[in-house]
């Protein structure tokens, strides 16, 4: 599964580096994190990174393989 | 049930949780609110409803408010309030129950003792739940209950529960839920009936007003318009104003720098806390970063990380600033749960490689400080496995891996531990993993590993032992127990209880009385392997000592055992009835802390089982079978095996199902010596069998040699003597078993074993003739059994009795009991509030009608068929459609709605 999250605000180095297992590119005000998602736990462990790390998740969309 | 009562808030200092931990106090404690915190009236009002319904739900991001919204609120509410903060490192319902009653008892709401405390982490008994909601359901104010951060309680199951207790304590609880997420509990059915209080994130972001006045508390001034606009960039975030008014108060010029952060395109909360601590000092940063990898912390543990001594100074500084650090009480501080995760980014950023590090400084410190828990969880993090390890064995605490709320949790902490570790400790925390799984080959080999390098260093210069050697050694002899308990090894057992009593006096006082659970484990092991070799009263005394072990979380897996282990000597002793009420006591102790029943042996059940068959409540037995089989890996010793094989070879001998009883009956045991009782019942099994196919001869062959000292055995070989035709030697081997010829004090032999010597002797008399004798002898087994309500040695005994006990005299005895009592003759029925029951509404045939009337003679379906001269199958099928048109479907239902249609 590839997933894609798009996060208000660009996130800085450091932040992004939360999120090795994901790439990322910055685009008007918004972050995109992308990559592959192993299984749901790991989609529901990536948002709740997202919360404890005080993003604010704008979307979220599987990708097309 | 008497109802929670107040007692004030009492020191919780002596109490531990299910994992044996000292509370962690910090979690009950009701956060303070920093010298710059802003009340805000309209969030307060509303909270105030949330005494008006049962459940309130505060809900938004991290930074939201919510919890000091909530501390506020508690603290200025003058009854009490039970505060737990949820922890995600403790999980499992079992663990959440414990410290939610630990909150309750915190805050003066003390439960009443009934209620019990979980002992597993894992798992809450429902019955404890109950009794929780009864007691909570009963005062007359209602307690109010705040789940801090309840969003890390990611079970489902605890949501029902909670939800279970909640409906079910009525008006006697008002539950605040502080958290990030939506709680799974049914909040729509809540808010249907307006039973519900919800501040959502919404209400709680901060309006440009309130904004301001944040700010003016930080000392800024600025126009409404530029809070404005802050606002709408935080979108009325509370920790990113805050952060903000403190960027800004470094700033030269606060309003352009405000102005600055509106334009910025970070994400806020980065932003923020990167500007506020590149403004801190280097030692508060490097400190904030360090401690990242910590939960909690007070300033000497901080001091550990850094190598500094300035923690304390810097932890105020922060605090008063309110920047990063929350302060919890008893000098504890925590890091914002926001920027902790931040602060561990940046940690990992700029220091790759230090986090091992750090850990395993946490865990040298909380090792001198005594914090067990929290050592080994670090020491694991750091993958330190021969210090962890090390940690726990000198501690005393490997018993832990085996009973009570932690052992899962530990076992699951050295899943991790590599091949590569190689210590003492190592060795002994391997072996008692494999172990406490039945891997006895594995455990068995890592056992020697250790006792190995335990030689080794015993052997160390200048007789100089290591420390936690004694320690060690104990552990070793704990392990050592156990695995002459496994391997049905006597000699290894008692060798090792022996090496234990010495080393118990070389090891600090205070460390054994932290672990009840060794002394227990220890007496549990010892008495298993001496009831395996047959010593009932050797395996009685350390049974009893295991029972009398201090109650508590961590004592009650072995305190099960033990009992059930009692019971089992009860019950080969013949004492059905005591047996019983052993086994039941080892079964209350289960509901009481919650224990999985795979946790034990499950032998209570067992026996639970045997008597049942003695009783011939054969559905029962398979009952309480089947529970016991669920019983999986854990404690398979060869007690356990020869139990269950005893007791599944009677039903089904019970049953008539010979050719299956003959191939129960052998356990699938391997041990180091041979069990004289389980011999014996084996053969007493086989023997029953070929006395039930006809074959006195051979039964009695194998009976032949049989020790005295198995009196139930002794009887069997009498009753296939008789059989055979041989009336003197069967009497000659009762002499032998007479219960006035019993040593001890209490009689040895119990009724299960008398009575069935009484009616191989009557039977005896019977054939000789004499039939005053037989009645005289009978009706002698009938008082004896009748209390105990032993029905199948009367089945056993054969077409003989039956006019016995159609006899005056014998008649009064056996009915009620045994054969069906007086017809009811129109009494008045006992329940007139009692459904009645559904008409029969088809007759029944002749046949049918033949086979009920002999059920009510308590015959079984073998002798039926017998009787009636039909196969076993064809009485079988009548019997069903009676069951059916009856509408019952067990025997005795049967013969007593019959009675009461007047069919019989």
């Amino acid at each position: 599964m590839r997933y894609e999250i798009r996060v208000d605000g660009h996130m800085s180095e450091t932040l992004t580096s939360a999120f090795p297992e994901l790439d990322h590119v910055m685009m008007s005000g918004h972050t995109v994190l992308y990559g592959s998602v192993i299984d749901e736990a790991h989609l529901y462990g990536l948002l709740a990174r997202c919360r404890s790390l005080g993003l604010r998740v704008l979307e979220m969309r599987q990708l097309p393989e | 049930m008497a109802g929670l009562e107040e007692n004030g808030p009492e020191p919780t200092t002596s109490c531990a949780d299910p994992r044996g931990d000292p509370f962690l106090h910090t979690r009950f404690a009701i956060p303070a609110r920093p010298a710059t915190f802003l009340r805000r009236e309209r969030l307060v009002r509303h909270l105030d409803q949330a005494l008006r319904t049962p459940l309130t739900v505060v809900s938004g991001a991290a930074g939201a408010g919510k919890t000091l919204l909530a501390a506020d609120w508690a603290a200025r509410e003058d009854r009490s309030v039970a505060w737990l903060t949820n922890d995600a490192a403790a999980q499992g319902c079992g663990m959440f129950w414990a410290y939610f009653l630990q909150a309750l008892s915190a805050s003066g709401v003390s439960p009443p003792a009934e209620v019990g405390s979980p002992a597993d982490a894992s798992r809450v008994d429902q019955t404890l739940l109950t009794r929780l909601a009864a007691g909570l359901s009963d005062r007359d104010r209602p307690v109010i209950v705040v789940l801090d951060e309840y969003d890390r309680v990611t079970a489902p199951e605890i949501a029902e529960q909670l939800e279970f207790v909640l409906h079910h304590a009525g008006r006697g609880m008002r539950l605040i839920l502080v958290t990030r997420t939506e709680p799974l509990l049914p909040l729509h059915r809540y808010r249907a009936v307006g039973d519900m209080t919800e501040i959502r994130a919404a209400e709680l972001a901060f309006t440009p007003e309130e904004a301001t006045a944040l700010l003016e508390l930080h000392g800024l001034r600025v126009p409404v318009s530029a809070a404005r606009s802050l606002v709408e960039r935080t979108r009325g975030w509370a920790a990113g104003l805050r952060l903000c008014a403190l960027a800004a108060q470094e700033s030269p010029d606060p309003e352009t720098y405000l102005k600055e952060f509106e334009v910025d395109r970070t994400t806020v909360a980065d932003f923020l806390l990167a500007e506020v601590l590149k403004r801190q000092t280097p030692e508060a940063q490097d400190l904030l970063l360090r401690v990242s990898v910590l939960d909690r912390f007070g300033p000497e543990l901080a001091n550990a990380l850094t190598g500094r001594t300035d923690a304390e100074s810097v932890l105020a500084g922060l605090h008063r600033e309110n920047a990063f650090v929350e302060y919890l009480g008893h000098d504890r501080y925590r890091l914002h749960p926001l920027f902790g995760e931040i602060l561990h980014a940046h940690l990992r950023m700029r220091s790759p490689g230090l986090e091992p590090d750090l850990h395993r400084r946490a865990a040298t410190w909380l090792r001198d400080s005594g914090s067990l828990a929290e050592t080994l969880g670090h020491g694991a993090a750091a993958g330190d496995w021969e210090f962890t390890a090390g940690a726990l064995v000198d501690d005393l605490a490997i018993g832990q891996l085996f009973t009570g709320l932690r052992s899962d949790h530990l076992a699951e902490l050295f899943s991790g531990m590599g091949p590569e570790a190689t210590s003492p400790a190592t060795d002994l925390v391997r072996a008692a993993r494999e172990l406490a799984r039945s891997n006895l080959d594995h455990g068995l080999a890592h056992l020697r590993h250790a006792e190995r390098s335990l030689a080794e260093e015993d052997r160390t210069p200048a007789g100089e032992s290591p420390p936690g050697l004694a320690a060690a050694r104990l552990s070793h002899a704990l392990l050592e127990a156990l695995a002459g308990r496994l391997t049905g090894s006597p000699a290894r057992a008692e060798t090792a209880a022996e090496t234990a009593a010495e080393l118990q006096q070389e090891v600090p006082a205070q460390l054994l009385d932290a672990h009840p659970e060794l002394a227990a484990l220890l007496s549990t092991h010892l008495g298993s392997t001496r009831l395996w070799a047959g010593s009932y009263e050797d395996a009685r005394a350390a049974l009893s000592t295991a029972v009398a072990c201090s109650e508590g979380a961590s004592t009650a897996l072995p305190r099960e055992e033990s009992l059930g282990h009692l019971a089992l000597i009860y019950y080969l002793n013949g004492w059905p009835g005591k047996a019983e009420r052993k086994a039941l006591a080892a079964v209350s102790e289960t509901e009481r802390f919650s224990l999985r029943e795979e946790s034990g042996s499950g032998i209570e059940l067992l026996v639970l089982a045997a008597v049942a068959v003695d009783r011939n409540e054969l559905d029962r037995a398979q009952a309480f079978l089947d529970a016991a089989a669920d019983s999986h890996h854990a404690m398979r010793d060869p007690v356990m095996r020869a139990g269950r094989a005893l007791a599944t070879a009677r039903l089904l001998l019970a049953r008539g199902e010979t050719h299956a009883a003959l191939e129960a009956a052998e356990p699938a045991v391997s041990a180091d010596v041979a069990s004289p009782w389980s011999e014996a019942h084996k053969a007493l099994a086989a023997s029953a069998v070929h006395l039930a196919e006809g074959r006195p001869e051979t039964a009695a062959e194998l009976l032949q040699g049989v020790p005295g000292d198995q009196p139930t055995c002794v009887v069997g070989a009498a009753r296939a003597q008789l059989a055979a035709g041989r009336p003197t030697e069967a009497l000659g081997l009762l002499d032998r078993v007479r219960p006035e010829g019993g040593t001890g004090a209490e009689r040895r032999t119990g009724p299960a074993v008398t009575v069935r010597a009484s009616l191989v002797r009557a039977e005896a008399a019977d054939r000789a003739g004499d039939s005053a004798t037989a009645r005289r002898l009978v009706a002698h087994a009938l008082h004896e059994a009748r209390r105990e309500r032993l029905r199948r040695p009367f089945l056993e005994a054969g077409p003989w009795i039956r006019p016995l006990l159609g006899m005056a005299p014998l008649r009064g005895l056996a009915e009620g009991w045994l054969t069906p009592g007086p017809p009811p003759c129109a009494a008045p029925r006992a329940h007139p509030g009692d459904q009645p029951p559904p008409p029969v509404v088809e007759e029944l045939s002749g046949r049918e009608h033949d086979v009920l009337e002999r059920l009510a003679q308590m015959m079984s379906t073998e002798e039926i068929a017998a009787d009636l001269y039909v196969s076993v199958n064809t009485v079988k099928t009548h019997l069903k459609s009676v069951y059916r048109k009856l509408s019952v479907n067990r025997r005795h239902d049967a013969v007593h709605r019959a009675r009461e249609l007047r069919l019989l």
